[in-house]
């Protein structure tokens, strides 16, 4: 049994389309839209290297693992993920990268870049939060600790992403106060 | 002469003989108390592993059996007690009889126990049970840590309510048999009231707090999760077998679901090392029949996919608990035939969606992932729908669960835990 299935995707409509029932979203992503910047990690809902932004209630962005979810809950939804950040030509060339992706290049945050796309996602949907919502800058650590304690990093890089990270909120104002 | 030195001859033989045998004999004697000790400890060791001392004794992350747990009781918070054999902070300085009276009375060298120490489940323990616990304690590895006072406010904080309302609720009696009943029904029994002390949490309690008798097991509310009617009648309604509950207390899990919430703790630290006999006690005495049971095939009633909770379902939990409900090893438990679905009450259902189940982990081969907390995600209506969609599909249960009943649990709980 099929289903109709629409949303947007990085600003794009897509569908309606008919999928198959049970599809996950990771692999609408993959198979559908042809965007493998997600990567498939666990598949469990462990290793969050699958995670997505998706508008939430209010404006307020919330993340969302891939693997664990099917097409349903994405349904008419706003949803963003690795490829929509950069900014691009009207070639589809990308001419600018956002603070979060210049954060992690200039600290080399990444080694086999595998978990690099749900880094980018939680840290960009950590960021909106702290646009909306700042904290005080001596809890910092705390807030990123909180915010991506789940991703795993099987290259364990975990301390330049988190350094980049910390820079990165500290250096943009009112994030913090 | 002859005679005589014979005489002393053969006496100093016999002297020798019987030194030599007295210290044969005693040390036979002193290896016999030794090896006495020793098996009085172990069973000792092991009834205090049914009793689960661990899981209230043990700080988060701190050492066995050193205390400072808390509790949140209506009243305040309470921490738990050093109880290792150190002389100062913990209990290494109890006589048997201190110790006798802590367990069987609620009274301590320092004054009355807060029934949160469940000597009221405790005081049915045989005297060679409470003689072996001692022997297990006194050799326990001494731990020094200060035991914390406890956050409770007035008039609650005046341990002489306490006498009052051990007056009331309390009596030390001694553990009758029933005579109707077998050996093993009667050890299961003593098992689960008195060591395992179910009751603590699974019967609902009076105005005053102490366990309902008329209401034995039938369940209550404790915070966020309701501790299940563990009567035979709903555990034989729900078809558990022998086997089903040997599973669910050996693994945490059965092809019925797997413990959460407050039963992890008793299935980790204490259901499952009993032994096969005390085990096949405590299910014939839960489900109050020693034949072995047949286990009839798990419901799965195929998938209304006009059902308003189906895509909700497709959408949010299908990719652990799969497209069918089959579950997946080491990830999520399957559905069909859940217990906590197939219970007339959906507390823990829309609990658990509200606010999740932490990972749990079992032995190097099982364990289970956390499942995501979604309170944020459903508003009641989601909720009602995916609620009544998977009881309707995986179990027996009607869709008869209204919104009303959703919203109240989660208003309810939200006070209750915060
Ligand atoms: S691939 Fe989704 S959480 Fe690991
Ligand atoms: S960079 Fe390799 S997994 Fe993180």
């Amino acid at each position: 049994m099929s289903q109709h299935i629409q949303m947007t995707v990085n600003d794009q409509q897509v569908g309606p389309v008919e999928v198959p029932e049970g599809l996950k979203m990771i692999e609408f992503l993959h198979e559908y839209l042809n965007l493998t910047g997600t990567k498939f990690g666990c598949g469990a809902g462990v290793c969050h290297a699958c995670t997505v932004i998706v508008e939430g209630k209010n404006g307020v962005s919330e993340v969302v693992r891939t693997c664990i979810s099917g097409v349903e809950r994405f349904a008419d939804k706003k949803v963003r993920t690795v490829e929509g950040h950069a900014k691009r030509n009207s070639e589809g060339e990308i001419t600018e990268l956002t603070p979060v992706q210049m954060a992690f290049l200039e600290h080399f945050s990444f080694q086999c870049g595998w978990c690099t796309s749900g880094f980018i996602n939680e840290t960009t949907a950590l960021m909106e939060r702290l646009a909306k919502a700042p904290v005080a800058a001596a809890d910092v650590e705390q807030v990123i600790e909180e915010a991506l304690k789940e991703h795993i990093c099987r290259c364990t890089g975990y301390v330049k992403y988190y350094q980049g990270v910390k820079d990165l909120i500290l250096n943009t104002k009112g994030l913090t106060y | 002469m002859k005679a005589t030195s014979l005489s002393r001859h053969s006496f100093s033989r016999r002297l020798k003989g019987a030194v030599l045998s007295l210290a044969v004999f005693g040390g036979t004697a002193v290896a016999q108390a030794a090896q006495d000790q020793a098996g009085l400890i172990a069973q000792g060791k092991y009834l205090a592993e049914i009793g689960d001392c661990v899981a209230c004794h043990t700080p988060q992350g701190g050492r066995e059996l050193s205390g400072g747990l808390p509790f949140e009781t209506p009243f305040g918070i309470v921490y738990s007690t050093n109880i290792t054999s150190d002389k100062e902070t913990g209990i290494g300085h109890y006589s048997y009889q201190d110790f006798y009276r802590a367990m069987h009375e609620g009274i301590s060298p320092n004054g009355n126990l807060y029934p949160a120490m469940p000597y009221t489940s405790y005081h049915l323990l045989t005297d060679a049970d409470t003689r072996a616990l001692y022997a297990y304690f006194m050799n326990t590895k001494p731990i020094s840590q200060e035991n914390k006072d406890s956050e409770i406010g007035f008039p609650f904080n005046i341990r002489m309510g306490l006498k009052a309302w051990n007056l009331m609720n309390h009596e030390d009696s001694v553990f009758t048999p029933d005579p109707a009943k077998s050996d093993s029904w009667n050890r299961g029994s003593y098992l689960v009231n008195v060591l395992g002390h179910c009751g603590e949490c699974h019967t609902p309690r009076n105005a005053i707090f102490a366990m309902d008798p008329t209401a034995h097991f039938q369940g209550t509310v404790l915070d966020t999760f309701e501790a299940s009617n563990i009567t035979p009648e709903e555990l034989n309604r729900q078809n558990w077998t022998h086997e089903d509950l040997k599973q669910l207390f050996t693994k945490g899990y059965s092809r019925k679901g797997t413990v959460f919430g407050g039963m992890y703790p008793v299935v980790y630290h204490s259901y499952s090392h009993l032994t096969e006999q005390d085990m096949r006690a405590v299910t014939s005495y839960l489900l109050d029949n020693e034949a072995d049971i047949e286990a009839l095939p798990l419901a799965f009633n195929g998938h209304d996919k006009a059902a308003p909770g189906y895509n909700t379902y497709m959408g949010y939990c299908a990719g652990c608990h799969g497209q069918d409900g089959e579950g997946r090893p080491n990830v999520a438990p399957a559905l069909a035939g859940n217990a906590t679905l197939d219970r007339t009450s959906v507390y823990n259902a829309v609990s658990l969606l509200l606010n999740g189940i932490v990972s749990q982990h079992y032995n190097s081969t099982t364990s289970f992932y956390a499942m995501p907390a979604y309170a944020d995600k459903f508003d009641d209506q989601q909720l009602t729908d995916l609620v009544n969609y998977m009881r309707t599909t995986w179990t027996a249960q009607k869709a008869d669960i209204g919104v009303s009943k959703v919203k109240d649990i989660r208003t309810n709980m939200k006070q209750s835990v915060h």
